[in-house]
This record gives structure tokens, sequence and C-alpha cells, in this order.
């Protein structure tokens, strides 16, 4: 069990010592019953913080955004930063220090072990509930009770966990300075990659008739690529607006500059574009489902991640977030690396 | 012209309007989208996932075509939108008061050929909402109601069993007059049924923002507050508050070159978004909205204070999309209410 | 079905310079005779090929995309070849996810002795790409 006081003392406790600059947390949003992000760098303001299953912003994005203003500022405060990490979060922080994004010993992890209640899935409650929303969320045992416009609505947790805390094997975050909560799972899981094994059950014609069919919808509002911790290009290839300029880069320079996608948000563009993300990603995402539950449309990103964790894990035995040494997936290789499918 | 429809014979009136595709919200994939109508139509969403903005101002239109063919000047050829007349059913009150602010920009501001080629066939047809359908609504709050008929052509009002349908513009009596028989006069009853359940509607809480009138000067006076970047410390800077938004209509125009020799291509309009990083990018790199406090202040400032004070009225309907449909709860109605509570 | 007859599908091949660039120039130069469907483009080395590349060749509206380079062991680089084979079946798969037919995408080692060998992979290539018609599903449209 969590005592949410226990990480509201430390907070308390680190920031009047002076032992980290800022906490990044979650407190209770203005939107109901939803945790949202909180930058804490007042002591008396550590009584925010909250700790529930609707906690499910990975918040290790605040470090990449943290990293960016201090190298545009040119300042270095010497005093760490703190994160509240789940166990998924922490495995995202491991990527970025095995990227040598930034130092360890310039983050302060507070791990917080979800013990296997994971967050709860906006999607799945959506749809328990027609389409309405959620105004409160009270957590009773094993079920869920939320109050809507309609009435009061229980559901066992199971139905509106997230996928991926379904699937979750590690609930527990390895990397930390302190960490609250037991290394365990509370509740029957399904298999790693349960959704996407489902998935790869179709053949091709069904497979392209269901991704058509969610590339049709998507918006290009790039909100799966903003709300990665991985995304964190200054120029993202697929976007390429920013176009580095000197005092020498003539116009014709700029018109012709390289785009390889167009900005329409047709489906062949926005094909390509999640296929380059999903690329990019191969070997470094962790699955903490942000992707997905950022997309305004439900376009099942998750999927196409997963696909590429499988096939890291699987062939190459490889697994994103697992140790802050060795070498990224695509930059290394094996001898025994499958190659029967090269004529 | 006001008029009764038993709701059982909705989708027959919907047959008989033969001269229009009709469009009404459907649940796909867990979110309610406006589709092209090919079953039964029920009308008992929330509300849509996007705004119907999309009818008159696609994500995507081509302006013009362009080619070069070899000893000849390049032909250039318009394409404007087909003749078609759509009609969109199921339109919340909010988004109907967004299609008059759409309109300011491209009709009464600029005459843009495009938008007004689509928007003269599009018919909006409105559903009053007896209860909030969001959490986040708030049109009380910007000189709208739940039983507005602003930008709408005909208001349905839901009332149980049937509804009660009245014309606002010479398009929906045209519409209502392609159902005929469909229709039957109110009864007595029926106006004291519909008065009733509008007047429920109206007084059923929402969210409030607490001084709306006095939001104009006291964002300009709160330009430079540090607050901004304070309330947009979580940002993350995507598009969906702009996207999803019934009056947010930035847009990027770029030529989208099939191939180069010879020349070949489209001139397409795309929605584009002041939350971007690179919105306001100039070539030489510099960013005059460089941190996510000066982005977010531009949109809220956009919303309720210069649209204000250019056509008199806030542009923001309360919707509330943005506020559900951001990733980390950056909220409108909160961003508002802080500083106009802000002394400055 | 004489439009199916006549269909001729168009590959872009991305060779290695050191190996399979000049294989290529061996069977033109030795006169075999090939089917002329693939467009060549040469890189360094096939370890320096991008996804984007392959994403991109199907954007534009390739049909087939082959990807050659040296055996392995025989990198002009030393571990580029290495790199691809990663690279090149992790797009592979996901090619094959999104539910384009996997034969549409080819990886070959072709040295730069083996000229007959490059015609033999092109010549397959096409007889294998024949019966699936144009690629439409990744290829950018040019009306909505």
């Amino acid at each position: 069990m969590i005592n949410i006081q226990d990480i509201r003392d430390t907070a308390r406790d680190m920031l009047t010592k002076g032992e980290v600059r800022t906490v990044i947390g979650y407190r209770r949003g203005s939107r109901g019953m939803l945790a949202e992000p909180v930058f804490i760098t007042d002591p008396a303001q550590a009584d925010d913080l909250v700790w529930d299953p609707t906690c499910f912003h990975n918040l290790s994005l605040y470090l990449v955004h943290d990293r960016k203003f201090l190298t545009h500022i040119r300042q270095n405060p010497g005093v760490p930063v703190a994160i509240v990490a789940k166990g998924c979060d922490a495995r995202s922080i491991v990527v970025l220090l095995q990227e040598h994004y930034f130092k360890r010993e310039d983050i302060y992890i507070i791990g917080v072990s979800c013990e296997g209640t994971g967050v709860v899935d906006e999607r799945k409650l959506s749809s328990q509930l027609n389409g309405f929303q959620a105004s409160n969320a009270a957590f009773d045992g094993d079920d869920f009770v939320f109050t809507t416009a309609e009435g009061e609505k229980r559901l066992p947790a199971r139905e509106v966990m997230a996928d991926r805390c379904l699937e979750c094997r590690v609930p527990f975050p390895k990397e930390h300075n302190v960490v609250f909560g037991e290394d365990k799972t509370g509740r029957q899981l399904e298999a790693p990659f349960a959704a996407l094994t489902r998935f790869e059950a179709q053949g091709t014609a069904e497979r392209w008739s269901f991704w058509q069919n969610h590339f049709d919808r998507c918006i290009r509002c790039f909100a799966c690529r903003s709300v990665c911790p991985m995304c964190y290009c200054e120029e993202c290839v697929v976007d390429s607006i920013t176009f580095p300029v000197t005092t020498e880069t003539t116009a014709e320079d700029k018109a012709n500059r390289i785009r390889w996608i167009e900005r329409s948000a047709t489906r062949s563009e926005n094909i390509t574009y999640l296929m380059t993300r999903a690329m990019h990603l191969a070997g470094r995402c962790t699955d903490c489902g942000e992707c997905e539950r950022a997309c305004p449309v439900n376009v099942p990103i998750r999927l196409l991640n997963n696909k590429m964790e499988r096939e890291a894990r699987e062939q190459f035995g490889f697994e994103p977030g697992a140790s802050i040494g060795g070498p990224s997936l695509v930059a290394s290789f094996l001898d025994n690396d499958p190659g029967q499918f090269i004529r | 012209m006001e008029k009764i429809l038993d709701k059982k014979q909705i989708d027959d009136w919907i047959n008989a309007l033969t001269d229009w595709e009709v469009h009404a919200p459907m649940l796909q994939d867990g979110i309610w989208t406006y589709q092209p109508v090919s079953g039964a139509v029920r009308l008992d969403h929330p509300n849509t996932n996007q705004s119907p903005k999309g009818f008159a101002f696609p994500q995507r239109e081509i302006f013009f075509s362009f080619e070069q063919i070899k000893g000849e000047p390049p032909r250039l050829t318009q394409i404007l939108p087909k003749e078609q007349r759509h009609a969109v059913f199921g339109v919340r009150p909010c988004d109907g008061r967004g299609v008059p602010r759409m309109d300011k920009v491209f009709t009464d501001h600029v005459e843009d050929p495009y938008y007004n080629a689509r928007r003269k066939n599009v018919a909006y047809v409105g559903l009053a909402c007896n209860k909030p359908p969001s959490p986040n609504c708030f049109c009380l709050s910007v000189g709208g109601s739940p039983v507005s008929t602003d930008g709408l052509d005909i208001q349905m009002t839901d009332m149980g069993d049937r509804y009660f349908v009245k014309a606002i513009t010479e398009t929906g009596k045209a519409m209502m007059a392609a159902g005929g028989k469909l229709f039957a006069e109110p009864a007595a009853a029926d106006q004291k049924q519909v008065k009733q359940v509008h007047a429920d509607a109206v007084a059923h809480p929402q969210r409030k923002i607490n001084d709306p009138d006095g939001a104009p000067a006291k964002l300009k006076a709160n330009f430079d507050s540090p607050l901004w970047q304070e309330m947009a410390q979580a940002c993350i800077g995507c598009g969906i508050c702009t996207f999803l938004c019934p009056t947010c209509h930035c847009f990027d125009i770029n030529d989208e070159v099939q191939s180069k020799a010879p020349m070949k291509g489209q001139r397409v309009r795309t929605w584009d978004n002041c939350q971007f990083p690179d919105f306001t990018m100039h070539s030489s790199g510099h960013n005059p909205r460089e941190g996510t406090g000066a982005r977010l202040r531009q949109r809220v400032n956009h919303k309720f204070q210069y649209f204000h004070e250019n056509f008199g009225m806030h542009q923001c309907t309360g919707c509330g999309r943005c506020i559900s449909g951001c990733p980390v709860g950056i909220d409108i109605v909160t961003v508002v209410n802080k500083v106009t509570e802000h002394a400055g | 079905m004489s439009e199916q007859q006549n269909y001729e599908p168009k590959i872009v091949a991305f060779l290695c310079k050191w190996c399979s660039s000049a294989g290529s120039d061996l069977a033109g130069v030795s006169r075999i005779q090939y089917p002329a469907n693939a467009t060549p483009i040469t890189v360094p080395c096939t370890g320096a090929i991008s996804p984007m590349y392959i994403l991109s060749a199907f954007n534009k509206g390739a049909d087939g995309v082959l990807v050659s380079g040296c055996h392995i062991g025989d990198c002009h680089y030393i571990e580029g070849n290495y790199l691809a084979r990663r690279k090149m079946h992790l797009i592979m798969q996901l090619i094959e996810f999104i539910g384009v037919e996997p034969n549409r995408f080819r990886m070959s080692w072709v040295s730069a002795a083996e000229g007959a060998k490059f015609a033999q992979v092109v010549t397959n290539f096409v007889d294998d790409l024949k019966p699936l018609g144009p690629q439409d599903k990744l290829k950018k449209a040019e009306r909505a």
C-alpha cells in the first residue's frame, strides 16, 4: 500500500533542504477525477501531490523539457530535479540515461510502484459510459465507482485498466533513489503482448482494413510525438518545417528543403509518419502508453510500437529500459541475428 | 415553423432529404464522429469528438493544380469543391455558435471562395442540450446557452419520445417541408413542455468563467505576467486543443509537387496550429513565441481578447473540447479565471 | 486483362556502392538480359540506409523496394551490413504488420563479382511483384 503522505513528506523534505530544485509529480486536476502534472518548487505545495490510478502521465517527458530549457538558457543549476516515477516511467528514464540525454546525478527518482493496480484507461471507461465522461472516481477495492451525468457506475478494475497495465511484467521502478510500494503484482494479468497477439492473428487483408480505417482518422495533431519522452529531436524528420538556416541560405534552398511527407492529413502521409515514428522508437519505446492515450481520435498507436518491442525482445534479445549501460538496438548487432529473409 | 416529429420517424425524414447528403454523429472506435448516414439515426450522443467546422473548412483542401507542359506557360486550374449539399444533424448549440464565428473570418472579413463554396451548401440541424453533454461545458459563461439557435438552420429539442423541431432559417423551413406529413402540429401541451425542457436546460449547473466581461481588459493587462509560463508548464505543444475547437481556423498553404520535370502538383490548404512550436518560427530561426507560456497566452487571448476587440464577441463557445482533449489537463476555464482574478 | 499484362512494376533498388552497385554494373557489362524495372540508387553502405528511405520509396509510388549489399563479413566498412540486417528486418516486419504484402520488400547480398546473381534477383523480384499489382496503400494520392 502506498501512503501518499510519505511521498509528500519526501518532496517537502528535499525541497526544504535544497537537495532538489523542483519536484515533478501529480496533483488533482480541475477536470474532475483526473490527475495532472504539477511542478513544485515551494515546499508548502508538497501537500498537493496525489497518487491514484488516474496518474497515467509519463512525467519523464518533463525531464526532457527541463533539459532543453537549461540548454537553451545555457545554465546548469547543479541541483537535481526530482520526479515521481511509476515502473513504466522509470524505464523511460533509463532509456534517456542510456542515450546520455542527461546525467544520473541530475535527477532524483522518487519511485512509486503501482503494485499491479495499474492506471485507468480513459477510452475503456468512455466506452463503458457510452462516450460520456466521468466527473469523479472512487476506488473501492477491486472496483472503480464512477460518477457521470447519468448517475453512478461501478466497474471491475480489470475492465477499465489500461492494456499495457494488464500486460505489464514489472510495475516496480527498478531505477530509483527512493521507492515506495512493493515489488508485486496485485491482479491477474494478461500475457505479455496479448493485445498484439490478438491483432497478429489476422491476415494481410484484415490487417490493412484495420489500419486503413485508423490512418484515415489521424488528424496529425502530433500529440503522440509531443507526449513521448523519446521523441526529443529538435527537428522531426517528418515535419521538416524547421530548416536550419544561415545568412548564406538562399530562398531556393528554403523552397526546396527536403520534405519527406506532406502536411495533409491523408492516409498515405499519416501511415508514413506513424511507421517512421515506430522505426525511430524501435528498442527505445518502453510502452508507457501515452501516445495512444493522448491520441484524440483513438488510433491504436501503441500496437505499432509494441510490435517493434516484441521484435526487439524475441528476435534480438533486446529489452528497452532494462539497463543504463549498453548499446541501442539499431546501433548494435549479434552474429546470430536472423538473416534467412536475405536472398 | 414549429412542428413535432415522432422519434421513430427521424429516419423517414432523413430519407426524404433526397437533395442532401446527411451526416449524423456515430460512435466508432470509441469516439463520436459525423458520418454519412447509412442506417438508423439516434441522436443520443454527448458531443462529437471534433466540431463540425470541417464541413466548411476541411483539414485539407486543394486550391488549384499546376502543370507545365513543355513549351507552354504553366497551366493553373482552380479546383472548387463539387456542388453537393450537406445536412449535419445533432449539432450542439456551442458548435452552432461556432459557425457565425468562422463566417466572420472567412466571409464577413474576407471573401474566401473555397470556404464560401462549401459553406453555402451546409445546413446545420441542431440538437438542444437538455443536460450538459460534457462535464467541461461552459456555454453560458460565453454568451451562449444550451438552447441557443445561433448559427443553426433547425433546432431540435428532445422531448422523450418525440422532437420539437423549429426552423430557424429558410433552408431549415425547406428541409422540414421535405418531410411533409411526417411532422405534426405542436399541441399547447407540447409548447409548454418544450419551454420547461429549455428552462431546465439553462438552469442546469455548468462550469463557470467568473468574469467573462472583464476578460478582455484583464488579459491585456496581464500580457507579460509570469502566470502564463506557470500555467503552461505541463503543455506538450501538441495540436489537440486547436484542432478540436469549433472556432480555431489557422491554416497553412503548401504546394504538393508530384513531379518536378515536367512540373506538376497542387496548392493545398491544411489546418495549422498555433500550439506547434514552429508555428511562428521565422526563416531566420528566431521564434517570437518560443515557450509554451507564450503560445497558451496566444490561444487564450485570441479567444477572449483579440476576437472580442475585432468583432465584439468572444470567439470561444464553451464546448469544453480543449479541456477534455488536453492530455495534461490544461484547462481554459481555470486559466481565464486565474488571469481575471490576478491583479495587474 | 491486357492492363494486367502491360503492368510493369516499378522497383526502387538501394544498392551499396562497393558490392551490389558494382555487381549491377557487371551484369550490364556482361550483356546479361534482365528486366529493366529497377531504378538504382547507390548508397555508400546498406548500413547507411534509413528505414525512411524505404517508406519514402513506397510513398512516392514504388511497387517494390530492393535493398542489396555486401555479403556478411565482406562489408567495406566492416560492420555496416550487420546493422542493415537488423534494421531491414525491423522495417520488413513493420511493413507486413501494417498489411502491405511482405513480398514487396526484398533484401539480398550481391557481391561485385555476382553480375548474374543481380540479374536473377531482379528477374525474380519482377516476377513476384507482377501478380500483386500496383502498390497503392502507402502511395501518396494526387487528390484527397
